[in-house]
């Protein structure tokens, strides 16, 4: 500190008597707190820039290859209609894609203040860390909603635009108009938000418990992979029903004749009761910690 | 001055496994008070501090901060209270000003005017636009300051300040919480260095290993002090200890030299005593303040046992 400068407080401001009347922030104030925080880092800003960047490349790509990958649902008409590639990348990002995209803020959103040192700091000053834990949970949510809304809209323009708006077979071999399939598709997208929220919640569980961003971000996709794994083998039906992934395969149902929508409410419930369990855990491991590190 | 006590804690008790990180401590600072919690690293010093941020919780005892208590008020508690833990963090990839404002934001907000007086106040205001992670220590500690004083604070809490600040920046840390203190604030310092406690500070509590072994005023303990300790260093230390012996001084050999305690006139005198055997002086310095070695016999006993035998630590005080 340089002697000429720390000239200070003659200034009254610091009296007791000048002491400003308390003004306690309320939830909405700190998750604006928090959202201008996740918007000044450049991850944030190139990730959502990869969801519009990214599906246009690889709709360019797989639009440009003589063959198409057959094996794989709705890739054999990624070529004669424009809604089949949205479903078809659809059902590629389900494998690991949207694991990744979940956790990339909220694994690291609790972690980052262990990382910097910086709980102590926020937790000084006038808002309660049930406070800092909804507003930081809400945007971390917030941000996947829009990574995967984000996503979606590009990659089914992109479809409509660089290949077409031709009807599409449905998963019973039925015909879809143009307008159907498009509502169909949007639905089919709109069904993977909810295990998506499922995934972030997961993301914030460890990255509260390991305090560690690393872990935060890497464990839900490798526990994502672990479960996509676990989906395909035998002997673990019940299981599999209970498991965060299922729920992103249960937009077949809508594209079936006559569709079912079993999976699709039961998968509703499963995200719905991982949510639950790892908001609460979080939640109150974030409450009952002692904040000895920085 | 208010009779509510700015902070009140009673037997706060913290154990980690088998650490004792506090151990049934008491402290009380009045309003309006400098009031100093000395002690080496791991005296349990932070914890309390800690503690009275709410950051971590006692396991037992009471905790009340201008008669306010986290049971009862939450984060209320922390109204009118400001300052920092260890050495302050920020947001690195964050320039200091836009620190400054998110957590002003999470006090409710404030003016660019008020940003702008803090962080004159700290002298910031040239490097504002820089990102915090090219500060360097001494500027985080201030940043650190400019961000409690945006709270418009009571009582001030500052752990450690003038850590990692070389000499210049130590002297103008202890000039910026003295004027603090002039303006009405009450102020928690914690320090493990006596001498920056006690120009600053008015009471004193100090701890070792989570137990409080003195707490009272600073003229108290000045007045309990033993003599001051001074390095010499000769052409012939053992006929100088042997001089030192003759004059009943405290001695100790030391590899500088000799160790010698004793009021400043009895020094005086066995210098020239040693002079005028022929002997020449090499070396002379003051080795510790009263108060700094009555302090490392109160936090370090085992290694302080022959300036224990001659003076006698006190455990009361004036807010015991």
């Amino acid at each position: 500190m340089n002697a000429s400068t720390l000239t200070a407080p003659d200034a009254p401001q610091t009296a007791p008597e000048a002491l400003r009347p308390a003004r306690r922030p309320g939830t909405a104030t700190v998750l604006r707190w928090e959202i201008t925080k996740l918007a000044a880092q450049a991850r944030s800003r190139y990730t959502l820039l990869g969801c519009v960047l990214g599906p246009i490349a690889i709709v360019l790509i797989f639009n440009g290859q003589q063959t198409t990958p057959s094996d794989t649902i709705y890739g054999r008409q990624i070529h004669t209609s424009g809604y089949a590639m949205p479903l078809f990348l659809l059902a590629f990002a389900s494998q690991w894609i949207f694991p990744v995209l979940a956790s990339l803020v909220a694994g690291d959103i609790f972690a980052n203040e262990d990382q910097h040192g910086t709980w102590k700091t926020i937790l000084t000053r006038s808002v309660s860390r049930s406070q800092i834990f909804w507003a930081k949970t809400v945007t971390a949510i917030m941000f996947t909603i829009a990574e995967i809304v984000v996503l979606a809209a590009t990659t089914i323009v992109a479809s409509m635009l660089l290949i077409g708006t031709q009807p599409l077979s449905g998963l019973s071999g039925q015909p879809l108009a143009s307008a159907h399939a498009l509502q169909l598709v949007i639905a089919s997208w709109a069904t993977a938000l909810p295990p998506l929220i499922g995934f972030t919640t997961l993301a914030i569980l460890l990255s509260v418990v390991t305090r560690n961003p690393s872990a935060g971000v890497a464990a839900p996709v490798v526990l994502g992979l672990v479960m996509g794994l676990l989906g395909t083998i035998g002997g673990f039906d019940l299981t599999r029903r209970f498991l965060l992934t299922t729920p992103l395969d249960s937009w077949h149902g809508l594209l079936t004749e006559p569709p079912f929508y079993g999976p699709l409410t039961f998968g509703l419930g499963v995200s719905a009761a991982w949510t639950v369990v790892c908001l609460g855990f979080a939640f109150f491991s974030l409450r009952r910690r002692d904040i000895t590190g920085g | 001055m208010s009779e509510v006590l700015a902070v009140d804690a009673a037997d706060l008790t913290k154990i980690y496994g088998n650490v004792t990180a506090l151990g049934g401590i008491s402290v009380q600072v009045a309003e309006g008070e400098v009031y100093g919690i000395l002690g080496p690293n791991g005296a349990g010093k932070t914890t309390f501090l800690r503690m009275l941020f709410g950051l971590i919780r006692p396991d037992s005892g009471t905790l009340q901060v201008f008669g306010r208590s986290w049971e009862s008020h939450g984060i209320g508690v922390l109204e009118g209270v400001a300052g920092f833990i260890e050495s302050p963090k920020f947001y690195p990839g964050l320039t200091g000003r836009k620190n400054l404002e998110l957590l002003a934001g999470l006090d409710g907000g404030t003016t660019p005017t008020r940003i702008d007086e803090v962080l004159d106040t700290v002298d910031l205001t040239e490097r504002q636009r820089r990102k915090v992670g090219g500060y360097s220590f001494g500027m985080r500690q201030r940043l650190g300051v400019a961000a409690s004083l945006l709270r418009d604070p009571r009582l001030l809490v500052l752990d450690e300040p003038a850590n990692g600040l070389d000499p210049a920046g130590i002297r103008d840390m202890r000039a910026l919480v003295k004027r603090l203190a002039a303006s009405g604030l009450t102020v928690l310092l914690s320090s493990h260095d006596m001498g920056e406690v006690e120009h600053i500070c008015d009471d004193v509590t100090i701890m070792r290993t989570g137990s409080v072994v003195y707490h009272g005023s600073i003229a108290a303990l000045r007045e309990q002090a033993p003599a001051q300790a001074h390095r010499i260093a000769t052409t012939d230390d053992d006929a100088a200890e042997k001089l030192a012996r003759a004059r009943d001084l405290d001695v100790t050999r030391t590899e500088e030299g000799l160790a010698v305690r004793g009021t400043q006139d009895r020094i005086d005198s066995l210098v020239a005593d040693i002079v005028g055997a022929g002997i020449a002086m090499r070396g002379l310095s003051l080795d510790e303040t009263p108060l700094e070695a009555l302090f490392f016999m109160l936090t370090e006993p085992a290694t302080h046992t022959a300036a224990l035998d001659g003076a006698t630590p006190a455990t009361s005080g004036a807010h015991q």
